[in-house]
């Protein structure tokens, strides 16, 4: 059940409207989360620092809410929430107005909500350790340092060499530790509901990553895929009913202005007038005398000025240690996976559902099975590429095509990610190539890249320019037809299968050419130890 | 649970010590009856009525709690029998360094703390400079202020009068007569802005959209405007409409006609008044809601559009789109201030996903809207260029067969077009008729079967 905190008289004291209480919901009964792609990384690896996609948080929270007017708090919210996106269903009468303040706790807002008013002064006698307090009022701050008036009269904060605090009534009631999101409600009686609140947040990813593994006969493959769901954000999200969306989804860039006011509080930075003596020159350094008690603060001391800042934010990006390896997936258990995403329509986009509540863990990688197909037939194609000044013979690409079919033990749509293409080798398996997948409809050819091969090698060489066609006298010189010859040549005890695209309008050929993806393409049989040759004729 | 136990520790205490201490929260304001109107373009116009007192004759009065970025240009003040003699924005800020080059001449008090028995001693000092570090005469020796690196606490008798914690608007007014006299201060401020954020839920089965308008606005001013009258001016005063026709954005295929009976006018802007005062504070997104509409017609469509007479080596896929109209009549039924809309439909359990946004602009009332989600997972299309034949020095006939795939269990329909045409190509052959819908541009639909393929073949003439 939800912590629920009623602060009524704390907030909007001084607020001409009648005070609305105020109901804080810190708990969360159950979370769902959907995961999208960067939409700008196309194929490419996830960014492990701040991925770039986002998700879409769904949270059921149970709140009492009072008769009335009141305002309900959201805590706990994923750190890169998109305020403007947030959707609050099930309160009884909706949702009047929505907020999202950003006006932090902070040394520097503390000063800056204080001005002005009363505080206490309390200095510490660094030989006798005893305290004193004095009353004080701020007359400036929080930038270029802190002014106080007394009643001794007018002090600057911090400039005399002495241990000096500031200490206050109480904490603002228009201050939050964190960014908050609040709605104000209407409801007609007293009534605790099941409120959902749903929205956009940024700061994480997910990719499929694929595991292939030739089988030892060399003509199937099992095709394996892990669902690798990456949160960047400070805020985990625990039995989360997970989802992941594939496909190209719109974005709608931000304009500048529309920005949302970011949580960054200015530091606050206790500046004093100018400190050289005669020992130094346009440099001082006082050396501070030790507390009394206590360790010493959090302080920066340079120049001149004495900087206090919240650090934490440094050390969170310097101390976490960030695991990047992606491509390395590990090979897929033998036995058919315990768990898998299951896979569904959405609109034009294909959604994969993980079927149990997991963990999304604050900065984390989640890896679960998506994809687990076996004895996937493939053709191994050794592919050339035309260039039309090669000096010496290329090494070929080896490509394992499958078609995306039933029949042929696939069929399903295969979103974008890395492949990992594993040959057995004895006992074991040797990774023998990497790349990379775009979005595929069932339907589609797949091709998984393994490498370059040097016993399949081929040569495109430049033939004599032929003299111009009398039918096309008149022409200009470059609209001239060249003739080119292709010579591949296998090394291999069996016959290769090789393919070459052809650029350009042909004209003339010794060997029949085929169509593929809008291309002429030779696909030749390459014998066992032998070579095979065409003759082709391009129009520029 | 880090967070919960900061906020118990932070606002108990808080809570506990209301009663006793001095009150907790922010200071009371010193603004009036205020009134915001914010535009489209990142300006408001805050027009703020204080019950002030004036003595008769000339006087000078300060106007704390307006924007910290106000134009200063911009102020006007107005009441009855008030004249305005002079408006002073003055910026000269009190610190500590500015409080001591003010005091060089003058003399301030020094109190020393003994670093061995703690005790006090107090001493008058003059300040002669304060130039890199101060320098001090004290009776008849000068000193540098804490040259020895001891503690040395220096107090100031009063802050100069010129010096301030904020900048500070004052006006000098000539009142007619003296007493207390409600006074209208208005001036622009940049900081402010608003924009429309929309919650589309598409249920493809029914063909009908559930519509949400939610205004946005932020307040990045400084200043936080307590209790105000609240009116957004839709349109924009001075920014260029341009981002419009991009591809990938969405579209307004037809602009509407149709008058919005509801909505107030100024001029050439729509007006939204928010029904009641609200609070904006500072560093705040605050969204209203203006829109609600449910079971409005829409349909999906799909759109690829091939930008040359070229063979595309891969195939790409269509774009996925929304058609809705903003008409009375099945459709929104309101104009439409520029914004984002954001798609959602629901999954197989009947949850709503997130499946695309997009920014339009203003819109009329009457208008059709094709909203681009994104692009469709399961329908693509390929162009291919099948023949390229000479017949003389400058003119091609070009044949062009685009493939279409769909792996979706229903037929799609695509809308294909064919762009960079110009005015000298026609069309010789075409296997579905199209429209020339402009000299660049022609149209077909291509219907693609379910789980199937679809050809278009078309044979051009152009010249070059």
């Amino acid at each position: 059940m939800g912590r629920v905190v009623v602060l009524a008289f704390v907030l909007l004291a001084a607020m001409p409207a009648a005070a609305q209480p105020v109901v804080t919901s810190d708990h969360v009964d159950q979370v769902s989360v959907t995961l999208y792609r960067d939409p700008s990384r196309a194929e490419g690896a996830m960014n492990p620092n701040w991925p770039g996609g986002f998700a879409l948080i769904t949270e059921t929270r149970t709140i009492a809410v009072p008769a009335g007017r009141a305002v309900l708090r959201f805590e706990g919210v994923a750190q890169g929430m998109l305020p403007e996106t947030a959707i609050v269903t099930g309160l009884p009468r909706g949702v009047v107005e929505k907020n999202r303040d950003a006006r932090l706790l902070s040394p520097a807002s503390l000063i800056d909500t204080y001005l002005k008013r009363r505080v206490t002064i309390r200095r510490t006698n660094p030989e006798t350790g005893k305290v004193t307090t004095s009353a004080g009022v701020i007359e400036s701050g929080p930038d270029d340092g802190v002014l106080l008036t007394t009643a001794d009269g007018v002090e600057a904060l911090r400039c005399s060499g002495l241990p000096e605090k500031l200490s206050y009534p109480g904490v603002p009631a228009d201050l939050s530790p964190r960014p908050t999101l609040s709605v104000v409600t209407d409801s007609p009686s007293a009534v605790t509901v099941t409120v959902q609140l749903s929205y956009l947040a940024q700061g994480f990813d997910w990719s499929a990553n694929y595991v292939v593994r030739v089988a030892p006969d060399g003509r199937t493959l099992d095709l394996f895929a892990w669902m690798t769901v990456a949160n960047g954000g400070s805020e985990g999200f625990r039995g989360a009913h997970t989802r992941a969306v594939a496909g190209g989804l719109s974005r709608a860039a931000r304009a500048a202005e529309d920005e949302a006011p970011s949580g960054s509080t200015p530091a606050l930075q206790l500046r004093c007038w100018p400190m050289d003596i005669t020992s130094t020159h346009d440099r001082w350094s006082v050396e501070r005398l030790p507390l009394p008690e206590s360790g010493p603060p959090d302080v920066y001391e340079e120049r001149g000025d004495v900087t206090i800042k919240g650090r934490r934010f440094m050390q969170r990006i310097q101390n976490v240690p960030m695991a990047i390896t992606v491509m390395s997936a590990p090979p897929p258990p033998p036995a058919p996976p315990a768990m898998m995403a299951q896979q569904e329509d959405l609109g034009d986009l294909k959604l994969y559902r993980i079927p149990e509540p997991v963990t999304v863990a604050a900065r984390s990688r989640k890896q679960v099975a998506m994809i687990d197909r076996h004895g996937v037939p493939f053709e191994a194609v050794y592919v050339g590429q035309f260039s039309s000044d090669q000096r010496q013979s290329a090494s070929s690409a080896l490509i394992l095509r499958v078609q995306n079919r039933w029949e042929e033990h696939l069929g399903l749509p295969l979103p974008a990610g890395g492949v990992a293409v594993f040959e057995p080798h004895g006992d074991k398996s040797l990774l023998v190539g990497e790349s990379e997948l775009a979005d595929l409809a069932v339907g589609e050819e797949v091709e998984f890249k393994v490498g370059s091969n040097s016993d399949l090698r081929y040569q495109v060489t430049a033939l004599p320019a032929l003299a111009p066609n009398p039918l096309n006298a008149g022409e200009s010189a470059a609209a001239r037809e060249r003739p080119y010859r292709i010579t591949v040549t296998n090394a291999r005890a069996t016959p290769a299968t090789f393919e070459i695209a052809i650029p350009g309008p042909v004209t003339a050929t010794t060997a029949p050419l085929t169509e593929r993806k809008g291309g002429k393409t030779w696909r030749v049989s390459v014998p066992a130890n032998g070579e095979a040759t065409l003759d082709v004729t391009i129009r520029d | 649970m880090r967070g919960r136990i900061m906020l118990a520790a932070l606002v108990w205490p808080a809570a506990a010590s209301a009663q006793t201490a001095p009150d907790p929260a922010p200071a009371p304001s010193a603004q009036g009856d205020v009134a915001v109107t914010i535009y489209q373009n990142g300006q408001a116009l805050v027009q703020d009525v204080r019950q002030l007192d004036f003595p008769g004759g000339r006087s000078r009065q300060e106007f704390p709690d307006v924007s910290a970025q106000i134009h200063p240009e911009t102020v006007t003040l107005s009441g009855p029998g008030l004249g305005v003699v002079e408006q002073n924005f003055d910026y000269d800020l009190l610190s500590p360094d500015k409080l001591m080059e003010k005091a060089v001449g003058s003399v301030i008090t020094i109190v020393r703390t003994n670093p061995a028995t703690g005790a006090e001693t107090r001493e008058q000092a003059r300040v002669l400079a304060a130039n890199g570090g101060i320098v001090l005469q004290i009776g008849s020796r000068i000193e540098v202020l804490r040259d020895d690196g001891l503690p040395v606490r220096v107090v100031f008798d009063k802050v100069p009068d010129n010096l301030r914690a904020r900048p500070t608007l004052s006006v000098t007014v000539q009142a007619a007569q003296g007493g207390h006299i409600p006074t209208t201060l208005t001036y622009l401020t940049p900081g402010m802005n608003w924009t429309s954020d929309y919650v589309m839920l598409f249920d493809e089965g029914k063909s009908t959209v559930d519509v949400q308008g939610w205004v946005t606005l932020t307040n990045n001013t400084g200043t936080s405007y307590r209790d105000a009258n609240l009116l957004l001016v839709a349109g924009n005063p001075n920014r260029a409409m341009g981002d419009f026709s991009r591809l990938g954005e969405s579209r307004l295929d037809a602009p509407g006609t149709e008058k919005s009976s509801t909505r107030e006018r100024l001029g050439d802007y729509y007006l939204y008044p928010l029904a009641e005062r609200t609070t904006v504070a500072n560093a705040q997104q605050k969204q209203v809601s203006f829109l609600d509409v449910k079971g409005a017609a829409a349909r999906r469509s799909y759109e690829w559009v091939n930008g040359w007479l070229a063979t595309t080596d891969q195939p790409r896929s269509a774009a996925s789109v929304i058609k809705f109209s903003t008409g009375k009549s099945g459709g929104l039924g309101d104009q439409l201030p520029a914004g984002t809309i954001r798609v959602y439909m629901r999954d197989a359990k009947g949850d709503p996903q997130f499946v695309g946004e997009n920014r339009i602009e203003g819109t009329p009332m009457g208008s059709q809207m094709s909203l681009r989600t994104g692009e469709a997972f399961d329908v693509k299309g390929q162009a291919v260029t099948v023949e390229r034949k000479r017949l003389s020095t400058s003119r091609w006939r070009t044949t062009m067969r685009y493939d279409f795939t769909n792996a979706r269990s229903a037929s799609a329909t695509v809308d294909m077009a064919q762009d960079g045409l110009w005015g000298d190509v026609r069309i010789i052959d075409q296997s579905i008729v199209g429209t020339r819908v402009s000299a660049d541009r022609m149209e077909w639909k291509v219907q693609v079967p379910a789980n199937g393929k679809a050809s278009l073949t078309v044979v051009f003439d152009t010249r070059y």
